[in-house]
């Protein structure tokens, strides 16, 4: 079939031809006043299907104690309309050749038709309804699948992934794969192939069973076929343990079955498949039993479980290995934060006039302030700011620390000293990182300071009278050129002081306005003039302590009233 | 940030726009290496940027460094207001090369 959507209207021509002599027997059943004697005739007509009957009637499946012997015999032990049920399922079994559709497996159809006509005939006994007509009802309910690999036999090679779906699954796959169901081109063939009424039904609406229709016994097969073909899906789905949840439900629901009797059905079906396999012949492979399933259900679960008990027990480890290296790591980064603030001066202790602060934006700085004095009295001080922030600016930080201190006691000049820290510095820079800074030194007795910049921002002289003085950078920052050329200035301290700070202070952002700048900050140093040296870093830092802090904040400053009081 | 790379002569141009901080830096540095790396001489186009951090600069300048030790030219072009006043503070204008623009640079370079 090349149009797929003809579907939607198929016509007789399109079907499998009828098995007329079915056909004949059903409209002979449907009359009112069809005699036993005249069905028989009917029967026997053909000797084929008689023999096949008789075969079918004689074994286990229907367990009748004496032999049957003719179809006179077989209508007075089943009954009319069983006989009639049995015609029907051989003539239709035989309707399509099991080369009619090349690449289906017919016998695995008919097969799962099998476990469905199986199951169905087991919930007749629930359900009160007649055996045979359950049986035919499984056996048939799908035929329209059939018919439509029959049509558009392109498809045969999608059987696989319809025969391992479930009842739902299959639907949309159907409708996926022919833009059409199996139940609507049931219908329509039930129709033109004239089936019995409940077969017509059976065949439409299983999917479907709460019918508007005035027929509960209709309603109620067709209730048996839905849920046969859930309970022959446990054994075939490829994704078990669902079906078996939705067998439960279902029976539960319609026939108040527990998960025991449901089991217990479903127990039955191996054997039944194979004794009406046997009798309808038909050829049915291995059938698993309900054990298997469930062996291979639970073993799913088994699995999913056990790989959920992993990843919980693999996320409880790996947040106690968070948990304990974040200890670890807090307990390093306060070592080596107690470590960075034994590398700055605590107090002013023998450096009269010295002050400092340093605030950090993170756990370690960058940022770091010295002064000591030597031998001959002098003092040396500087301020750095390492470029970047963490592990490795603190690292670098405390290189330059200790370069500072240890050359510092030996070069004197403040350029010489930048010059030959920077040579120390390129030696191992890594990653373009690099320092500003401005070291100095002080003399007390004559009250003169020599101080050089190294890419750091201005240093301000503060004086008793006069405009602010800014000492900005001569040179780069260390560890950038080789070759740079440091310059020495000097300036007076006399009445005055002198502030060293880095770019925390100046890039913070007070609430009331933008940055504070070299400006904002030259103006706070102005309005703290007067604030005593002791509590003055503290004051400076409390005017910007509101504001949103990004760097690392540190100031120094060598104030001259101090150093007055103290003489 | 953003950051772009494209070519012009046998130049690397490595276009960094907005912030450039701690967290944007090392997108900026990779860049910036990876036209080095390449032997390609490199000019970075800071025309839009709005801020840079010392992290940065840093990267600058470890491309500034890279250069000079695979005698590539490098340089800084269309160098922003924001970011000129970080160099200038630390004297750094004086360490990279600075040009107006691509076009220029490639100009004189010829």
């Amino acid at each position: 079939m090349t149009d797929r959507t003809a579907f939607d209207q198929l016509k007789p021509t399109d079907l499998p031809a009828p098995p007329q002599e079915a056909i004949g027997i059903v409209r002979a059943c449907a009359r009112p006043n069809i005699t036993s004697k005249r069905l028989a005739d009917l029967i026997t007509h053909n000797a084929v299907l008689t023999a096949e009957l008789l075969r079918i009637v004689n074994s286990a499946f229907f367990g009748f104690r004496t032999k049957v012997t003719s179809a006179a015999h077989a209508v007075t032990l089943m009954g009319q309309r069983a006989l009639r049920n049995l015609a029907l399922c051989v003539a239709m079994r035989d309707a399509l050749r099991p080369d009619a559709i090349p690449g289906l497996d017919m016998a695995e159809y008919w097969e799962q038709s099998l476990r469905r006509a199986v199951a169905a005939r087991c919930l007749s006994a629930v359900t009160k309804l007649d055996a045979e007509d359950c049986f035919t009802a499984g056996l048939l309910q799908d035929f329209g699948l059939l018919v439509m690999l029959f049509i558009d036999q392109d498809r045969a090679g999608d059987w696989w992934r319809l025969a391992t779906a479930n009842p739902d699954e299959r639907y949309s796959l159907e409708m996926s794969l022919f833009q059409m169901t199996h139940d609507r081109v049931g219908e329509t063939l039930a129709t033109a192939w004239e089936l019995p009424q409940e077969l017509r039904q059976v065949m439409g609406h299983h999917h479907t069973p709460i019918l508007e229709t005035s027929a509960p016994e209709l309603n109620a097969l067709c209730r048996v076929a839905h849920c046969a073909d859930w309970m022959a899906a446990v054994f075939t789905a490829t994704d078990k343990r669902p079906v078996i949840q939705r067998c439960q439900h279902l029976l539960h629901e319609h026939y108040g079955l527990s998960a025991e009797q449901v089991a217990d059905l479903l127990d039955d079906l191996a054997q039944g498949v194979r004794e009406a396999g046997a009798a309808m012949g038909m050829r049915v492979g291995e059938q698993l039993t309900l054990s298997d399933v469930l062996r291979e259900a639970n073993l799913q679960l088994v699995e999913d479980n056990l790989s959920y008990q992993e990843l919980t027990w693999r996320l409880e480890q790996a947040l106690e290995d968070r948990d304990r290296i974040a200890g670890e790591l807090n307990r390093e980064l306060e070592l080596a934060r107690e470590v960075q603030r034994s590398l700055m001066p605590r107090d002013n202790t023998g450096c009269a006039g010295f002050h400092g602060i340093n605030t950090s934006a993170r756990e370690l700085s960058g940022d770091f302030y010295d002064y000591f004095s030597t031998r001959s009295g002098q003092i040396h001080f500087c301020i750095a700011d390492v470029s970047g922030k963490g592990m490795n600016a603190a690292l670098l930080m405390a290189k330059v620390s200790s370069l500072f201190r240890c050359l510092g006691k030996g070069i004197g000049d403040p350029a010489a000293l930048l010059s030959m820290i920077n040579r120390e510095i390129i030696e191992t820079s890594v990653r373009g990182m690099f320092v500003t800074m401005i070291g100095g030194r002080f003399n007390p007795e004559n009250g003169l300071i020599q101080i050089a910049n190294a890419g750091h921002l201005p240093a301000l002289y503060l004086p008793a009278n006069g405009p602010i003085q800014e000492f900005p950078a001569d040179a780069p920052p260390l560890g950038i050129v080789a070759e740079a050329q440091f310059v020495t200035r000097e300036l007076s301290l006399a009445e005055g002081a002198l502030y060293l700070y880095t770019d925390g202070l100046i890039e913070a952002r007070p609430r009331n306005g933008g940055e504070l700048g070299i400006s904002g900050l030259k103006g706070l140093l102005r309005r703290c003039a007067d604030v005593p040296a002791a509590q003055r870093a503290r004051r400076l830092l409390d005017a910007v302590r509101d504001a949103e802090i990004h760097d690392d904040l540190t100031l120094m400053f060598i104030d001259s009233k101090e150093r007055d009081r103290s003489e | 940030m953003s950051a772009d790379v494209r070519m012009q002569a046998e130049y690397a141009i490595v276009s960094l726009a907005g912030e450039i901080d701690l967290h944007s830096s090392p997108e900026a540095r990779k860049l910036i290496l990876t036209c080095l790396q390449d032997n390609r001489p490199t000019l970075v186009d800071l025309g839009d940027v709005a801020y840079i951090d010392s992290s940065g600069v840093a990267s600058l300048v470890e491309g500034f460094q890279l250069a000079r030790q695979r005698q590539l030219d490098f340089g800084l072009v269309r160098v922003s207001a924001a970011v000129l006043n970080v160099l200038k503070l630390a004297r750094l204008d004086k360490v990279f090369p600075l040009y107006p623009s691509v076009e220029e640079r490639i100009k004189n370079a010829g």
